[in-house]
């Protein structure tokens, strides 16, 4: 199984990057989520923490380079510093977050990061609070500001991650100016469209993915495994089963298998053409 | 109306796509079946294995699938076989006959002795005795009383399923 997923990420069919869906719940409810993810949730779709250290080892097994964590707020989770450090002893990681749940015992939990190979990805959609604050919920702009430098400061990598619906050129200027002065430089800031899935379908938001616009990405949620991580949606409370690989996500070699039959239709160097990470 | 939702190709999972004919259209046992696509994986080539032509040709197979349905009061499986049946050439008094139409002493021997053995299995298969698997072993082989046997038991399995969640019968 290692050989041909290699093949496949050297052919540019498939990325290196297991995903792993920690949690559906959030304390913020923005409103381009794919995955309908907000506060009073009734389902969450928690993987646990050994399921996801237990994918992430067989991951690396089965010659997976890195691994990205998302949701739902990761950080939900009450025991999640402790699982994202278990899982960066593994492999490399990137944490998504939406920046607003670091309290000052949170961030002395992630001191044990310190010399592991792991990042947390803040999301940050403006440099203008009130519009930031629009999509993603208000106190959000000052929260995640307030954060970014006491993650610095204790030497956590930071990206950002932004996504945009109708910003203009220099409103995404000034975004940029920002997240320079607080330290994060370019090469650390993603900027993505918003994907009409999920609640952006309600919401009447964002651009509407084609077969060949994401790179397939393994991505393991509590409902299966998925295509890539922007497939494992919700809408109305119901998962969304277009891109779903199998209901089975471990062992890893089962879904994996599934997925590599799947991908074998993905154009070879297409990677080089999409834009959505 | 179905408690399952009847997936479009559009809304099913891809491997599952590869069960839906070219223009797109599935049964709705099918469509039913596509949001758990690992499981079709593996169910629909048993099927086809089984229900499909074998050793044993298609006319017994129908027969016991019909009867089956029938003994278990499937509408949408009695819906979707009994045309089949006729199709393949079960002949219409037999068919007929298990669909208790007209009485089951109508059939011929060999029929006769499989849908006893097939009526013990489906309604009390406690009570198969060692008298009636020596007599159904007159008129079959044991390879195919082993075949037919489990066609039997997955047909009991699939109009459960349809009942349970309703799944419409094709018109």
């Amino acid at each position: 199984m290692r050989e041909p997923f290699e093949q496949a990420v050297a052919e540019g069919r498939a990325g290196d990057r297991l995903w792993l869906y920690a949690t559906y719940h959030c304390n913020l409810a923005c409103r381009y989520c794919l995955t309908e993810s907000a506060p009073g949730i009734l389902n969450r779709r928690t993987l646990g923490a050994e399921t996801m250290i237990r994918a992430v080892r067989e991951a690396r097994e089965l010659g997976f380079e890195k691994v990205g964590v998302t949701g739902g707020e990761v950080f939900m989770l009450p025991d999640f510093a402790e699982t994202l450090r278990r899982i960066a002893e593994l492999l490399p990681v990137v944490a998504l977050t939406n920046g607003t749940l670091f309290t000052e015992r949170r961030l002395r939990e992630l001191e044990a990061l310190a010399g592991l190979d792991v990042a947390l990805q803040l999301s940050l959609d403006s440099a203008d609070a009130a519009q930031n604050d629009k999509l993603r919920g208000r106190g959000n702009f000052d929260s995640v500001l307030a954060t970014i430098p006491r993650l610095i400061e204790r030497e956590i990598p930071v990206r950002i991650a932004t996504t945009v619906e109708d910003q203009t050129p220099d409103e995404l200027a000034a975004l940029c100016e920002l997240h320079r002065s607080l330290g994060v430089p370019d090469t650390d800031h993603i900027v993505r469209p918003v994907v009409r899935r999920g609640r952006a379908v309600t919401e009447r938001l964002g651009v509407e993915l084609g077969p060949h616009d994401v790179l397939p990405e393994l991505t393991l949620t509590a409902d299966g495994a998925f295509m890539h991580p922007f497939a494992a949606t919700v809408r109305g409370g119901e998962t969304d089963l277009d891109l779903l690989v199998s209901r089975q996500i471990l062992p890893l070699e089962a879904p994996l298998r599934r997925f590599l039959a799947l991908v074998g239709d993905q154009p070879v160097g297409d990677d080089v053409v999409r834009s959505l990470r | 109306m179905s408690r399952l939702p009847l997936l479009s190709p559009t809304e099913a999972p891809p491997l599952a796509r590869v069960w839906y004919r070219e223009d797109g259209s599935a049964s709705a046992l099918t469509r039913s079946l596509a949001s758990a696509p690992d499981l079709l994986e593996t169910l629909m080539p048993y099927l086809g294995q089984v229900m499909g032509e074998s050793s044993i040709d298609l006319q017994t197979k129908e027969l016991v699938i019909v009867r089956v349905s029938q003994l278990n009061g499937c509408s949408y499986c009695l819906a979707a076989h009994r045309p089949v049946a006729g199709e393949v050439g079960v002949p219409d008094e037999q068919l007929a006959a298990v669909c208790d139409d007209v009485p089951l002493d109508r059939l011929p021997p060999r029929e006769r002795a499989l849908v006893e053995w097939v009526d013990r299995q489906t309604l009390d298969p406690g009570g198969i005795d060692d008298e009636l698997v020596v007599r159904t072993l007159k008129h079959l082989r044991r390879d195919e009383l082993i075949e037919l046997t489990l066609l039997a038991g997955t047909i009991t399995m699939l109009n459960q399923y349809c009942t349970a969640f309703r799944i419409p019968p094709p018109r």
